[in-house]
């Protein structure tokens, strides 16, 4: 694997783990348009 | 906490509360143009005063503790002791709305009454006398309109004022008069019932706040459990409150709580006559909305337009050469893969443009395939059906000549614009990247967020079309039909609020069931909630209609009828059984005047629904299709695999150990149960992974992948396609939604029956779209015909026996 190769795929699994690690931390994304207690931040945490 | 000013927002349901909260925030909660949106309360911050918290609560007819609302209401005015009361009223109903009013100054707090609407009050030509009302009920009293943020932020600010005072107001009813003290709150009631509450008072003193005994007193009087209960009140007291309470009864002949009710409505009445001058013109006329109701609420017509809307808005969204399938081809196909032209910028070059132009380098292609392999016929197979659309001879003069033949340079043809799919992987070719990074990157993270992007536009149109019913009134009236159809079956329409709340997102759908005080109706309403396709599952339906259903466009609308029919099918056999049974509550709904939605309003909530699912394609889709490509290109050995080694993946094995599981529906494979797993992520994973395990099928693109994939599945490609939609759009929700459902039920044995239930639905309804279809198309009776039809047997047993009396509690 050339060093191109290398820094795509660290690129690829470090957003994906960034992407993981805030939907942990400030819940899922949804089309709720706000409608639960997200605040307008269209993020659920299991329903909060 | 640095706060320390608290002002309650609160008012009766559907009046306008949350457009002012959001308006004097800077907040974005949902607004929903029917009663029973707020749930909970919600806090925000006021604009220009950080000290200052904004409570919105959920709305209320009266402070009496009936329902989740008012309980909600009630314990925040009474238990929280907010420093002012922000009363909003709908100056349109003014009347009705000021039962609650004359309930909340008798809390004793600092008020100010915030008639709404008076933009629509001042175009019919009525007038309100706000100094009368506001001298009657010792509160101030101005006039606002939230949707248009007219006096808004002064009435928010006076509120701020009187807080800071301490004082009741002016009761002049001038906007921004100067503040005066006003000594007590108002005496609605006649002199006996004074003279009782007078009594009442004297036995309370010293157990409840001073500002606040009056209101006490009259829930005293009203016999109200709860709070004689927190108050602890002796045998000995009641005895004598009870003797006062009687006398009063006997004298007028009535109930106390009647007393109480048929009084206040006799103030409010006399205080209307002084103080609201009707237009004559309008006076005794039926309104606009009242005539459009007419026909929207017609008993025969009301279902059939309801309907018809459903058509027009999946017509637009999802019929060929629609609005949406045009702009979905342009995301799908050029915007996010190869690109395209500018439009007026296209030419031919010899004689032909670049679509024929590609044509001819498909069957040259073709040809030089047909001759290398040996054969005198070339064919073009059409990548839905897979039957030959196209055959000729071809010969070694032919094969010359196609080998002669260059694939079209697009930029020879017009202004060329490449699409992100094209950017990217040319971008991963000049940096050097070797073919299977190309492939995690292309196939894998780009190829699921494009698959879910390119259905934007459908969901906008989807979104937007909801958004314009809402606001301009008519969502109400879907659930005054659906109540009127429901009750007839048993159910109550107060759980439509939340199915329809379901058609954007299932998590709020399963939380707004809290409203239902009967905890079976509320369990009910939990399960049968998310049957409504929410947002993400629109996505599953534009899929695939856009790929098997161009023209059967009504089968998208299909899918929503068929929702709204499990709602009521699965309403009737759950009430039949013991866990269920019981009479349907009461639904009070008030049905908003008709109005232009304003375009921010509109957009405001199209967007909000659209920017959840945008950014749900990135932190959602992007990491889970990270994770598939994985999986599907590594073995058990953690041996990278190639493109034709697929077989011996991760990926590859952990779905064909369920793929049985699926074998009656159609779509029996290893994709189709990855496919099928993993749409418990999120719903539109599900169209993101069958891109991803489709990817190679051979087709141009990823539609003709996912065609291609159906069509080595089973011989009846849209059968599979039909009953893999339904299947994904009626099994239980996203993990989120199920999250929530565990919560609301509060127990893990309903939790798990709500999702053992629409498990059940989901999968015999995805049997009969299969089975019974091949029956119809001619393939045959088999033995999983015959289980679909003794499956539907027993439904219709369910839904047909006759009512069980009573039940267990």
């Amino acid at each position: 694997m050339n060093v191109s190769s290398a820094i795509v795929v660290v690129a690829v699994i470090a957003f994906a783990a960034f992407a993981v690690w805030r939907v942990l931390k400030k819940g899922m994304p949804c089309e709720c348009g706000s409608s639960c207690c997200c605040g307008g931040g269209c993020y659920c945490k299991d329903g909060k | 906490m640095a706060n320390s000013i608290k002002i309650a927002l609160a008012g009766n349901p559907n009046c306008g509360k949350t457009t002012l909260f959001n308006a004097i925030t800077g907040s974005e909660q949902y607004v929903g143009n029917w009663p029973g949106v707020t749930v909970e309360k919600k806090d925000g911050v006021l604009r220009g005063h950080k000290e200052v918290v904004v409570q919105d609560l959920p709305g209320i007819y009266s402070l009496s503790p009936y329902s989740t609302e008012e309980k909600v209401t009630r314990r925040f005015l009474v238990d929280e002791n907010p420093d002012a009361i922000l009363n909003i009223v709908d100056g349109t109903n003014i009347e009705r709305n000021l039962y609650l009013s004359t309930q909340l100054a008798e809390l004793g707090l600092p008020m100010v009454m915030a008639v709404n609407m008076m933009d629509v009050v001042k175009k019919n030509g009525d007038k309100i006398d706000f100094a009368k009302i506001s001298k009657a009920l010792r509160c101030e009293v101005v006039g606002i309109s939230a949707l248009k943020k007219e006096g808004d932020m002064e009435a928010a600010e006076m509120a701020v004022a009187l807080a800071k005072g301490g004082e009741r107001g002016t009761g002049n009813g001038e906007r921004g008069g100067g503040l005066r003290k006003l000594p007590d709150v108002p005496h609605v009631f006649s002199g006996s019932v004074e003279h009782a509450i007078a009594h009442i008072e004297e036995s309370i003193q010293g157990k409840v706040p001073m500002r606040s005994i009056r209101w006490y007193a009259i829930k005293i009087f009203e016999r109200d459990r709860e709070i004689i209960r927190d108050l602890g009140l002796g045998v000995g007291d009641m005895k004598h409150i009870e003797e006062h309470i009687r006398d009063c009864e006997k004298e007028l002949d009535d109930d106390a709580e009647s007393i109480i009710t048929n009084q206040r409505y006799d103030f409010i009445k006399k205080l209307m006559d002084k103080s609201l001058a009707l237009n004559e013109k309008h006076k005794n006329k039926a309104t606009l909305s009242d005539r459009i109701d007419k026909i929207v609420t017609h008993r025969f017509l009301a279902l059939p337009i309801f309907i018809l809307s459903l058509c027009a808005m999946w017509w637009l969204a999802v019929a060929e050469n629609g609005p949406g399938t045009v702009l979905t081809d342009w995301a799908n196909d050029e915007f996010l893969a190869d690109g395209w032209h500018l439009p007026f910028t296209t030419h031919e070059v010899d004689g032909k443009d670049f679509d024929a132009a590609q044509e001819d380098f498909a069957k040259a292609e073709a040809t030089v395939k047909a001759w290398e392999a040996g054969e005198k016929k070339a064919s073009i197979e059409d990548e839905e059906t897979g039957e030959v659309s196209d055959e000729w001879d071809i010969d070694e003069a032919a094969y010359k000549a196609a080998k002669e033949v260059e694939e079209p340079d697009p930029s020879k043809y017009g202004v060329w614009v490449p699409g992100i799919g094209a950017l990217v992987s040319a971008g991963l070719e000049k940096v050097g990247v070797g073919e299977t990074v190309k492939s995690l990157v292309v196939d894998g993270a780009w190829g699921g967020v494009a698959t879910v992007l390119g259905f934007v536009p459908v969901i906008f149109i989807v979104f937007l079309f909801l958004a314009f019913l809402e606001d301009c009134g008519y969502m109400a009236r879907v659930a005054f039909i659906m109540d009127r159809l429901l009750r007839k079956f048993g159910l109550s329409g107060k759980s439509f609020i939340p199915m329809l709340i379901g058609k954007g997102c299932g998590v709020p759908a399963v939380m707004a069931a809290r409203t239902i005080e009967n905890e079976r109706a509320r369990r009910m309403t939990v399960i049968l909630a998310t049957f409504v396709p929410c947002g993400a599952k629109t996505v599953i339906i534009a899929m695939f209609a856009a790929l098997f259903f161009r023209e059967q466009w009504y089968v998208a609308a299909l899918m929503d009828v068929v929702g709204i029919a499990i709602i009521i099918l699965g309403g009737i056999a759950l009430k039949k059984t013991r866990f269920f049974a019981g009479e349907a509550a009461s639904f009070v709904l008030e049905l908003p005047a008709y109005h232009m939605p304003t375009f921010s309003g509109v957009w405001h909530h199209t967007w909000n629904r659209l920017k959840g699912y945008i950014i749900k394609a990135g932190l959602i889709i992007f990491p889970a299709c990270v994770f598939l490509w994985f999986v599907m290109h590594f073995d058990w050995s953690l041996t990278l695999l190639g493109d034709e080694e697929i077989e011996k993946s991760i990926l590859h094995d952990l779905g064909s150990w369920i793929a049985w599981f699926f074998s009656p529906l159609g779509f029996g494979s290893w994709q189709g149960a990855a496919a099928s797993v993993s749409a418990e992520i999120a719903k539109e994973q599900a169209t993101a992974t069958l891109g991803l395990v489709a990817a190679n099928m051979g087709g141009a693109t990823t539609g003709a992948n996912i065609q291609a994939f159906f069509a080595s599945v089973s011989a009846f490609p849209k059968l599979a396609a039909l009953s893999f939609m339904v299947f994904n759009l009626f099994v239980p929700p996203c993990m989120v939604a199920i999250a929530v459902t565990f919560r609301e039920m509060g127990s893990k044995k309903w939790g798990w029956f709500a999702i053992a239930f629409q498990l059940f639905v989901g999968y015999v309804l995805a049997l009969n779209a299969y089975q019974l279809g091949i029956l119809f198309a001619g393939g045959g009776f088999g033995l999983w015909t015959a289980v679909a039809l003794l499956v539907d047997v027993w439904c219709a047993w369910m839904v047909l026996r006759p009512d069980r009396k009573g039940g267990s509690k």
